[in-house]
């Protein structure tokens, strides 16, 4: 059987996939990416470290918050810059808006249409009108964090290298802590939704990665921990996994100790379970999954479950930065601090850093030179991680659905179900 | 509004085999591979109105930067295996196909959009009023950051963006493009009385890929 799939509807950039079964055999089974090079890392050499981040913000529509915030956060390593408390909570603010932004769009609008029949989510918001509410009013939660904070929702402009270019306003937070509860709420009846879904029963054995924090459900910082319990810090990992061009495209896969793995919500639920919030965990608890879960398609519910663990989490951090005086470094106390930094370097001075992406981890490497240009630069999205193991899935999941005679619409049906349980960003993966 | 129009081709909301014709149709990003530019010919072909949506439709964008270097250099630096990716010189909607209307920005503003939106339902054509950033930052009353000897390029930049940038103390760096016939060298000269070098100023405008549009002709350099 010879299965063609041109466009894959509902996922962050354009791709087929194409798969040939032969006797129950999976011959090949292949994502075809069709997102061009825009050649992100080679365009930023030879510029300014004080303009990098607004062009990474532009790699994702869905995730500029994340890379804005770890493209400054590898430049501050490199010039060796720690930043003050309140920009770390403030920062970890934005970062719960943006994954509660992204998790909301993903599992109402793109992932929710798979367990029923609908091609179209205008009929699956007239199913579940209040769903919808709920999936809207969290996205509207989150992007009003990172607005408030950041001065826009998409490619935020006041983070900058050591901080903020403009300092949030108080009466606008507090009108955003108001409104915890309410989305607390909505992320409670839309989790217990997707915890009613009836998830596909595919579970595969595959080696996983996430950040690790001692005391927190790590986004901001970690360690990269992985399912065989090696920890390691951001340089050797990234260092690792390394990245390979497939054949005559613009995509890069990674491995781990030569096997593709998996990163996103569910690596991050079995890594760090333990340390989420109360309603978080609660909902876990009810929601019945035996961690660490092997089943992709529970990546799903892992992201429904950290909605509520994210709100909770952002309803903390506001507290604690309301308690803060929010005065924040003038432009020329940053520029100085940079410029003494940039005087330092002898030759070139690297960095990197990574953060939790809503699909995974995100890592950002810099070479720069005393001047304040790039003189070399990495980036490895999440979706270049998780291509590889989505293919191997992909593979191993065919026959599976091809033994029981099921029609081929279904099992294309099937196939993209899984694809989008991913979560894939294409864009992202190419950049 | 969902109401009132049928959507065609949306991958983000619908999974819907595509249109045989459009009234409207909304192209964001700029052509980046051979498929991008016969798919963006045969909408043109289908279709009664063309919007580029965004930055990268209206000016080239992000991606327009490696036009400024060696762009084939950048590319071995990404790729090991080059020959068989699209390297195309990035050039906005407009240079492959008749556009209609722009609808700038990066990113865009959404009153912007649905407002204009709205108009082509209507049938009125829509008019961004040309004012530049400078203007509706007077009128937030910012401080000037270009007084403060910041490389602002919000005198010569089209306004509707509400001055954001500005207003939260980041010089505007053009994404919506210039305005239609403005002079740049007036702006130029006062950034190079504040020490700034040409080279650094082209890196601005060579950001969302304007360089060519404040400079249709090569620059002289000074």
């Amino acid at each position: 059987m010879l299965i063609k799939i041109d466009h894959i509807a509902k996922i962050e950039g354009h791709a087929g996939f194409t798969a040939d079964i032969v006797g129950g055999n999976v011959k090949k089974a292949r994502l075809d990416v069709q997102e061009g090079a825009r050649l992100l890392e080679g365009i930023l050499r030879d510029r300014s470290i004080f303009e990098v981040s607004q062009i990474t913000s532009r790699i994702c529509g869905v995730c500029p918050v994340v890379h804005t915030l770890t493209s400054l956060k590898a430049l501050e390593r490199a010039l060796k810059i720690e930043v003050s408390e309140e920009t770390v909570l403030l920062r970890q603010l934005m970062m719960m808006g943006q994954i509660l932004n992204s998790h909301a769009l993903h599992l109402f609008f793109f992932s929710l249409s798979d367990f029923f029949d609908f091609k179209d989510d205008l009929a699956l918001i007239k199913k579940y009108p209040d769903r919808a509410k709920d999936a809207l009013f969290i996205r509207d939660f989150g992007n009003k964090i990172i607005e408030v904070i950041g001065g826009r929702s998409i490619h935020p402009i006041t983070p900058t290298i050591g901080g903020f270019l403009k300092m949030p306003s108080k009466i606008k937070l507090s009108r955003i802590f108001d409104q915890c509860d309410k989305a607390l709420a909505s992320a409670k009846s839309l989790t217990k939704l997707f915890a009613s879904l009836k998830y596909q029963n595919f579970t595969r054995s595959a080696p996983y990665a996430s950040l690790r924090h001692l005391n927190e459900y790590a986004f901001y910082d970690g360690l990269v921990k992985t399912s065989d319990d090696s920890k390691a810090d951001l340089a050797e990992f990234m260092n690792i996994i390394r990245e390979h061009q497939l054949q005559n495209s613009a995509i890069k896969y990674s491995y781990y100790q030569g096997k593709p793995f998996m990163v996103g919500a569910i690596s991050r639920l079995n890594n760090n379970a333990h340390q989420l919030n109360p309603e978080a965990k609660k909902a876990l608890k009810s929601a019945k999954i035996i961690l660490p879960a092997f089943n992709p398609f529970y990546n799903i519910l892992a992201q429904a479950i950290e909605l509520i663990h994210c709100v909770e989490e952002a309803q903390k951090l506001l507290r604690q930065v309301l308690r803060k005086d929010l005065k924040g470094a003038t432009r020329s106390e940053h520029d100085e601090l940079i410029q003494a930094q940039l005087k330092a370097i002898k030759g070139t001075a690297k960095g990197i850093e990574a953060m939790e992406a809503p699909r995974g981890t995100l890592y950002y490497f810099y070479e720069i030179n005393s001047n304040g240009k790039v003189v070399n630069c990495n980036i490895i999205t999440p979706t270049s991680q998780n291509l590889a193991r989505l293919e191997r899935d992909l593979e191993e999941y065919l026959p599976k659905l091809t033994v029981k005679n099921i029609p081929k619409k279904e099992i294309e049906a099937k196939i993209m179900m899984l694809i989008r349980a991913y979560d894939p960003c294409l864009t992202c993966a190419t950049h | 509004m969902a109401e009132h129009v049928k959507i065609g081709d949306f991958a983000f909301l619908e999974d819907t085999p595509e249109a045989p014709i459009y009234d409207i149709v909304f192209v964001e990003g700029a052509p980046i591979t051979e498929e991008n530019i016969a798919r963006l010919k045969k909408l043109r072909a289908k279709s009664k109105v063309l919007v580029a949506l965004g930055a990268c439709a209206a000016l080239g964008g992000i991606a327009e930067i490696k036009n400024y270097q060696d762009k084939f250099e950048r590319m071995r630096y990404v790729y090991k295996n080059f020959e068989s990716i699209n390297n195309p010189d990035i050039k906005p909607l407009s240079y492959y196909v008749k556009v209609d209307w722009e609808i700038p920005g990066c990113p865009i503003n959404k009153e912007e959009f649905l407002k204009i939106a709205k108009q082509l339902l209507a049938g009125i054509p829509p008019a961004i009023a040309q004012r530049p950033v400078c203007y509706e930052c007077q009128i937030k009353q910012n401080k000037c950051l270009l007084q403060e000897g910041l490389p602002c390029l919000g005198a010569i930049m089209l306004a509707g963006c509400g001055a954001i940038c500005p207003s939260n103390n980041y010089p505007c760096d053009g994404c919506r493009g210039p305005m239609k016939n403005t002079d740049p060298d007036k702006l130029n000269k006062q950034l190079m009385s504040q020490n700034y070098t040409q080279e650094e100023i082209d890196l601005i405008t060579q950001r969302f890929g304007l360089e060519d549009k404040v400079y249709p002709e090569p620059p002289i350099k000074m």
